[in-house]
């Protein structure tokens, strides 16, 4: 039987459903209660006490004929092909249409364009891709993202045609099996979605990546993140308090945080040609971020002056302070299926404004030469850890959570007079150039590897596209 | 009233969820006496002091019952499940949630 608060009845309910066992007995405990009187063993009694009988039967209480034969699930295919809504005058209908989606959970609480057959052609016409291509299931209901599906709710975010197949390439990064959608979509925590679009694609569909680039105003960068939102509330079926639990709801909830990267101004190849795909490529890298306020902020900016050194301290200096601070956990094996998994070591995801990046590259840095120089300037030493974290690491090493490839680095370093990262791998680091002039640096961060799943950091090409020059590829 | 003049036909933008083969609980026990219960925790903190008062209480009723703890991830993985299936007759599954 299992035991959960009143807040996230729903949510276990619901979770019961998803995972084959919807007659999984339950036991609700006020979160009122719960929350506050947990902290000891004295405060807590009372709550125990007035729920013992209830676990005590959920335990030894025959199952019911229903409990022991739930019935089969079905396929829950749409509950119609679609909603026809009349009304006197088009602003009528409009406000009608968008009534009836939100009543029914299919919108986000900001007016949305309506998804007619006639529109949602004209969104396909974006993409060479046939609409009933799957792409993958999203969490947490497991529904099936198609190109159609993701096209429909592409047109309620007010997107164009030519941004279709960004949009789709999000999708395919979030429904790829290895990548954990749940997390991010579901937890708690707040955590967040950050899509950066790089390559020719994000200039010729009209990205914004100047000043103001994670803000408003920017059509592309808004209804591309806001297609993402719908399509996932929708295809994954979540909804704020039912089985998305974010307490504080996920900041910037209508767009995500969407942007691409300033080619124009950018010193550097594209951030894909770090993962491996062509200069020429135009690719979405999507990842998952610490929720509220888990920004890093390393200036830069027209206020106060900045040296790219200066701010290569500030970068360090947070990196040691948060990569250190997870040290204690290293050493267990996570909270998921894979070893490490949503504890310990992090990915850091950097934004780097152009004209920062056109100093590194004087100072001979590369993406990748900025990330071995960071990694180095990063690396504690063993003298310095307490007992406890060395004991730590060392159980990291042991238990496999640091990787195999990685463990002569860590087996060196764990020894008097040696230097010990901060981050399992310089790769962990993710250097993105976008702002204008001036412009300011920033982080966002995530665990290496996520609750759920491999991982929560992916970089796919787009492909299929029709309206633009790039993004062609099939 | 106004003859409807506007019609909008809305295509849905839902994904189609598959039905997936469903499972019904294991039978109970019939008593608790002379049973080995696992109390499952997910380590989020909180649940350890209510399990605490949990077992004092199960003691009292029926004392020759024993618990265990089982710690582990977010979702139980599967060999921990295999490791702790012969250890114990029915278990809790508690969050901090």
């Amino acid at each position: 039987m299992f035991i959960n608060c009143t807040t996230f009845d729903d949510d276990a309910k619901s979770a019961s459903a998803d995972n084959g066992m919807p007659t999984l007995r339950r036991v609700k405990i006020s979160s009122e209660d719960f929350y506050k009187l947990r902290g000891s063993v004295d405060t807590v009694r009372p709550l125990v006490e007035s729920v013992f009988d209830d676990i005590i039967d959920a335990l030894v209480k025959p199952l019911t004929a229903e409990e022991s034969s739930p019935p089969e699930g079905k396929d829950e295919k749409e509950e119609t092909a679609g909603v026809t809504v009349t009304a006197e005058s088009y602003p009528a209908a409009a406000e009608e249409f968008n009534r009836v989606f939100l009543d029914n959970r299919w919108g986000d609480g900001l007016p949305m364009v309506p998804p007619t057959p006639e529109r949602v052609k004209w969104m396909l016409s974006g993409t060479k891709r046939k609409p009933n291509e799957v792409l993958g299931k999203i969490n947490p209901k497991q529904g099936t993202a198609t190109i159609e599906k993701i096209a429909i709710n592409a047109v309620m975010a007010g997107a164009k045609p030519e941004y279709l197949p960004v949009i789709i390439a999000v999708i395919e990064a979030m429904t790829d099996d290895e990548f954990d959608d749940l997390h991010v979509l579901a937890s708690a925590g707040s955590f967040n979605l950050l899509t950066i679009v790089s390559g020719p694609i994000a200039a010729e569909i009209g990205m914004e990546a100047n000043i103001g680039f994670m803000g408003h105003g920017w059509r592309a960068n808004n209804t591309i993140g806001r297609a993402v939102r719908l399509s996932t509330l929708n295809i994954g079926r979540t909804w704020p308090g039912k089985n998305d639990m974010a307490l504080t709801g996920r900041i910037s909830p209508h767009t995500f945080f969407t942007f691409s990267e300033n080619a124009d101004m950018s010193p550097w190849e594209p951030y894909h040609t770090g993962r491996g795909f062509k200069a020429g490529d135009s690719c979405v890298t999507v990842g998952s971020i610490h929720g509220e306020s888990q920004l890093n902020h390393f200036y830069g900016g027209m206020i106060g002056t900045w040296t790219a050194e200066g701010i290569l301290d500030r970068m360090v200096e947070d990196l040691v302070r948060t990569g250190r601070r997870g040290y204690f956990m290293w050493g267990t094996k996570g909270v998921g299926k894979y070893l490490g998994s949503g504890v310990g070591a992090l990915n850091h995801m950097i934004i780097l404004f152009p004209e920062l990046a056109a100093e590194y590259k004087k100072m001979g840095f590369d993406q990748k030469g900025l990330q071995d120089e960071v990694y180095k300037r990063t690396s504690i030493p063993y003298d310095d850890l307490n007992p406890a974290e060395r004991k730590s690491l060392q159980t990291a090493i042991e238990l496999g959570v640091i990787p195999t490839d990685r463990k002569e680095v860590f087996t060196t370093a764990l020894k008097t007079g040696g230097r010990v990262p901060v981050l399992i791998a310089p790769e962990d680091l993710h250097f993105f150039v976008a702002g204008g002039a001036p412009g300011c640096a920033f982080s966002f961060n995530y665990y290496r590897i996520p609750p759920y799943n491999k991982t929560a950091l992916m970089t796919r090409r787009i492909t299929g596209a029709t309206l633009t020059r790039a993004g062609k590829l099939e | 009233m106004s003859e409807q003049t506007v019609k909008l036909e809305l295509l849905n933008p839902r994904g189609m969820v598959e039905a997936m083969p469903v499972s019904a609980p294991n039978p109970r026990v019939a008593d608790l006496a002379g049973k080995r219960i696992g109390l499952y925790w997910n380590s989020k903190p909180g649940l350890d002091n209510f399990y605490k008062v949990f077992e004092e209480l199960l003691k009292e009723r029926y004392p020759t019952a024993t618990t265990t703890w089982l710690r582990g991830a977010f979702l139980i993985r599967d060999d921990d499940a295999d490791a702790w299936l012969p250890q114990i007759d029915t278990f809790v599954y508690g969050v901090g949630d």
